[in-house]
């Protein structure tokens, strides 16, 4: 009755008065702290790249990882409260197991970005009974990248739980540079080596630190090899190019 | 389930404890083609020597250019049937595409599995076109384990025509085998129509009248026709 405005955003299951859900937009920002990642669809596949911060010479810089594997045709990349992403992804990656074996084939990718999108609204109370898994809302964005029988496919998710089919997608600090620097270069036929390219170089604009093998991470998922990580090696054969 | 009430009447098999499973009888087979698969089953329904229904039909078609051939106990026939259909149409809301025939396949294997403890007394086959639009059969036990053939009989006189489909259509037990041949459309069609003719003769489980459903790119081309009804 009395409560003022600034008062909606302590619940997670309140509205305020104009219809919006603080927490989740708080959450939502929550992703703009985080380190860049970029995903792009090219014919051939789907290539992610990540900024790693190294913070200290003395971090191991292999510790830090911001793709990982969901199933053998589709990966993800993440920014915001990466710790948090450890259970959208654990769920990600039963939910195409149980697909694999309930149908004998592989989870469409689609499937995959709706399962995660699912767990990202199952926070705060639990309705009756209900076991809920999470008390807030998950601060973590995914580029989910993937091949199936439509294509090579590219989503992202945020904490609202909603989901959106990309052509080439930025999320985190640097994402508004990177998304406008996406808008310019990318082009529907791009090839996967040029993707490669454009990738590091768009990370390489919106980066602090200067770009290495070290601080970035690159991987794609193609209809051929799946989920594949590059290697210090592969990276720095693609940073020759640039 | 519930209990078995205390009076059960005395089965015409002479044993007189109580079982949850009844033969109902009746056979099923599928061929599989280069672009088309075919099953055929007859219609009749009996318990030991009565008939209870001479058109009851065990093949149904379920989502997506497949067919579901049964025989073992057909309420058991019709549930499982009816628990495939409810599935289909599941993933076809989750994942806004047709469920394949193989990834049917798998899920029937499963369903059966998932009551190794009390089975569903149904010996099944499943017909529809795999990936490359080839035909794909796949003949079933009880407990799901899961085949994929060329040929396939079940059912109760599937002693009779399994051996002859082995031969006719697989082409083994032959001087000079022929493992990779397949059979044309029509020619698969006239085996299963001896193949039901001759069963029907000394199988009396077996009879009244035959389903063919061909299941082709076109979708499912549907026939009925008569077999002895003594």
């Amino acid at each position: 009755m009395f409560l003022t405005r600034s008062e909606y955003d302590r619940g997670v299951n309140t509205f305020s008065p104009e219809g919006r859900l603080f927490q989740v937009e708080y959450a939502i920002e929550a992703i703009k702290l985080g380190t860049t990642a970029i995903g792009i669809r090219t014919g051939d596949g789907v290539l992610l790249a990540v900024e790693k911060r190294i913070t200290s010479p003395l971090l191991v810089a292999d510790s830090i990882e911001k793709i990982l594997e969901i199933d053998r045709h589709v990966a993800c990349a993440m920014s915001g409260l990466t710790a948090d992403s450890r259970t959208m992804i654990e769920h990600a990656r039963v939910e195409a197991l149980n697909h694999t074996f309930s149908y004998e084939e592989p989870i469409p990718v689609e499937s995959v970005t709706q399962a995660v999108c699912d767990l990202a609204l199952r926070f705060g109370e639990g309705a009756d009974g209900q076991e809920s898994t999470m008390s807030r809302p998950f601060g973590v964005a995914l580029l989910i990248a993937g091949v199936d029988e439509r294509g090579p496919q590219l989503y992202h998710t945020d904490p609202s739980g909603t989901f959106l089919h990309y052509e080439a997608k930025a999320i985190g600090a640097g994402s508004e540079g990177a998304q406008s620097a996406l808008q310019e270069m990318y082009h529907r036929d791009i090839s996967l080596p040029d993707a490669e390219v454009l990738a590091l170089k768009v990370l390489k604009q919106v980066m602090e630190e200067k770009l290495s093998n070290t601080n970035v991470q690159l991987a794609k998922v193609t209809a051929e090899t799946g989920y594949r990580i590059y290697s210090v090696d592969e990276l720095q054969e693609v940073i020759s190019r640039m | 389930m519930q209990a078995a009430p205390a009076q059960m009447p005395i089965e015409a098999h002479g044993h007189n404890h109580w079982s949850p499973y009844v033969d109902t009888g009746g056979t099923t087979l599928a061929i599989a083609g280069a672009d088309y698969v075919l099953v055929a089953s007859d219609t009749r329904q009996s318990d030991g020597y009565l008939i209870n229904s001479r058109y009851s039909p065990k093949a149904f078609e379920l989502a997506n250019n497949t067919v579901l051939g049964t025989s073992g106990c057909a309420a058991d026939c019709k549930r499982l049937c009816e628990v495939l259909e409810q599935r289909a149409q599941v993933y076809r809301h989750r994942h806004d595409r047709q469920i394949g025939a193989p990834a049917l396949a798998q899920l029937l294997s499963n369903t059966l599995y998932s009551r190794r403890m009390l089975p569903y007394y149904v010996f099944p086959v499943l017909a529809g076109l795999d990936a490359e639009g080839k035909g794909a059969a796949y003949s079933y036990d009880a407990v799901g384990n899961m085949l994929r053939v060329t040929a396939v009989c079940m059912g109760s006189a599937s002693a009779l025509i399994q051996p002859f489909l082995d031969n006719q259509v697989a082409f083994k037990n032959q001087r000079v085998p022929d493992p990779d041949r397949l059979l044309s459309r029509e020619e698969a069609r006239k085996i299963a129509i001896d193949a039901f003719t001759s069963a029907t003769e000394r199988d009396i489980y077996t009879g009244d009248y035959l389903e063919i459903f061909v299941v082709d790119a076109q979708g499912v081309h549907k026939e009925t026709r008569e077999l002895k009804h003594d």
